[in-house]
């Protein structure tokens, strides 16, 4: 490559930004590359929960984050303080900063932490009300710190020092990905070097899945949870809720390249916008997602096509999974790229997917293969959106779109370019 | 009311379960703030602890005054002597 790109110049005239470490706990998997494998395979990680079944909620089943050392990362003063979210936000951020390897002369002020999450504290809130609501006098001490929204965020920045910008993004299930854009913004346009950018919720609580089910917005296929996720599938009936969290060291191109960092690529275009139309229910023609879209790939200064693959919000709502496809149908024109949908396999992380999909995006991207969507059989969308069916496509490395969708009409698009 | 060991077991219980400590880690000379550096907010859980443990309003003071583990015990100790 040369020219402006080739010294860390991004099209726009900002810096490159590059991802130069990555980390996750999520229920594909204790870290990405796990998590890799896990949706390459294209099963579904959902099983049945047993306090939902033994409250007999409406939906039965979900998709977590398998157990593991919690006490390799946290101290058991700070776990004491913290609830799962905030835990599982440090656990991956602390994959993701070793990865990095930041240089210790990075001065603290130019590095920050953008973090998504769309539920925040409120598990953690609702369980309090639960054990304590009767006799508030009681309540931990700690419990406005634990439940805060920006808990996660705030605690990741102590952890490590970082005092740069620290904002806590909450856009719904596209908050992850808006996180990962604001970062790469600040970084592009000169705020900070790097950052520590991600998304995280845990949400399989009694009340949250309570409410979620109360809207006939999940699937509630209790006795065969592992078909649940079938985005784009014509016998979808719902989302499935996930818990988990991803975090990606973002860093300015140059000078992760000039210390010699291992580069995955660079986040390349970032766009958001709003439907402005229903609180919960996408607009049906896809037209403003559509913007969305085009607005990342011309932000990282490609055309429609120049993307290799999409790897879509794909929710296995058939509200959503349909706008969506009418959306990519009128990106593209008519030539949708391989369309893959990793929630078939991981589940829907609310305000960790984006951040997630994104990784999982990269590393797709780099390696040329789009991963067939789990339990994808027949899909009424399938001339709008060049679905994967059954078996990973290979594809030579490109650029990839990312798409996230939220509640409230939140869109937000990443581009991600793997590194040459 | 309890015997000087006994409200030292409760102290150092409740400071040994919210600093993630083992209680044989807490003496009597331990200083929170110099050996653990206790924040404001942990000194409060420690302190609703002692009250429900010892059914007692604990003044902030004595929380935040207490040079050291032992000092703090002293100070529950009158306390708990004036109540009864």
């Amino acid at each position: 490559m040369t020219g402006p790109q080739a010294r860390g110049r991004h099209p726009s005239g900002g810096r490159r930004v590059a991802v130069t470490g990555i980390g996750v706990k999520v229920p594909a998997g204790h870290g990405i590359e796990e998590a890799f494998e896990t949706v390459l395979k294209a099963r579904s990680t959902a099983g049945l929960v047993g306090r939902l079944v033994e409250q007999d909620l409406p939906v039965h089943f979900a998709c977590l984050v398998p157990p593991f050392d919690l006490d390799a990362y946290l101290t058991r003063r700070e776990a004491r303080q913290i609830d799962r979210t905030t835990a599982l936000l440090l656990c991956a951020a602390a994959d993701a900063v070793a990865e990095a390897a930041l240089p210790l002369d990075l001065a603290a002020e130019r590095v920050g932490v953008q973090i998504g999450t769309g539920i925040g504290g409120l598990p953690s809130m609702e369980a309090v009300t639960l054990s304590h609501g009767d006799r508030p006098r009681d309540m931990p001490v700690h419990t406005v710190p634990r439940t805060m929204a920006n808990s996660a965020a705030c605690r990741l920045a102590m952890r490590y020092g970082f005092q740069g910008s620290c904002t806590t993004y909450s856009a719904a299930c596209a908050s992850g990905t808006t996180a990962v854009g604001e970062a790469a913004r600040r970084i592009r346009y000169g705020e900070l070097d790097a950052a520590v950018a991600g998304g995280v919720d845990s949400a399989v609580t009694t009340v949250v899945m309570g409410a979620f089910a109360r809207m006939r917005a999940m699937s509630a296929r209790n006795a065969e949870p592992e078909l649940a996720s079938r985005p784009f599938d014509a016998d979808r009936d719902g989302f499935v809720m996930g818990e988990g969290a991803a975090a990606l060291v973002l860093e300015r191109w140059d000078l992760a390249q000039a210390r010699g960092a291992r580069i995955y690529g660079e986040v390349a275009g970032y766009a958001d916008t709003c439907d402005a139309f229903h609180i919960v229910a996408p607009h049906e023609d896809g037209a403003v997602a559509a913007r969305c879209m085009r607005g990342a790939i011309a932000d990282a200064g490609l055309t429609p096509a120049d993307i290799g693959h999409i790897n879509a919000h794909g929710t296995s709502t058939v509200l959503n999974d349909r706008a969506e496809a009418r959306a990519i149908d009128r990106c593209f024109g008519g030539q949708s790229p391989p369309v893959t949908a990793v929630k078939g396999v991981t589940g829907h992380l609310i305000g960790g997917s984006g951040a997630l999909e994104a990784a999982l995006a990269l590393l797709c991207a780099a390696r040329g293969v789009v991963p067939p969507i789990a339990n994808l059989v027949a899909s009424p969308e399938a001339g709008l959106a060049d679905v994967v069916i059954g078996t990973a496509r290979s594809i030579p490395p490109a650029h990839v779109l990312s798409n996230s969708f939220g509640f409230g009409g939140q869109n937000a698009c990443l581009v991600l370019t793997p590194e040459q | 009311m309890p015997t000087r060991e006994e409200l030292a077991l409760v102290v150092r219980t409740a400071i040994s379960d919210v600093l993630g400590t083992e209680v044989d880690e807490v003496h009597e000379q331990t200083s929170l703030l110099v050996d653990y550096g206790i924040d404001s907010l942990e000194l409060m859980e420690i302190g609703a602890r002692l009250e429900r443990a010892l059914a007692l309003r604990i003044a902030v003071e004595d929380l935040t005054g207490a040079r050291s583990v032992g000092h703090a015990i002293d100070l529950l100790e009158a306390r708990t002597a004036g109540q009864s």
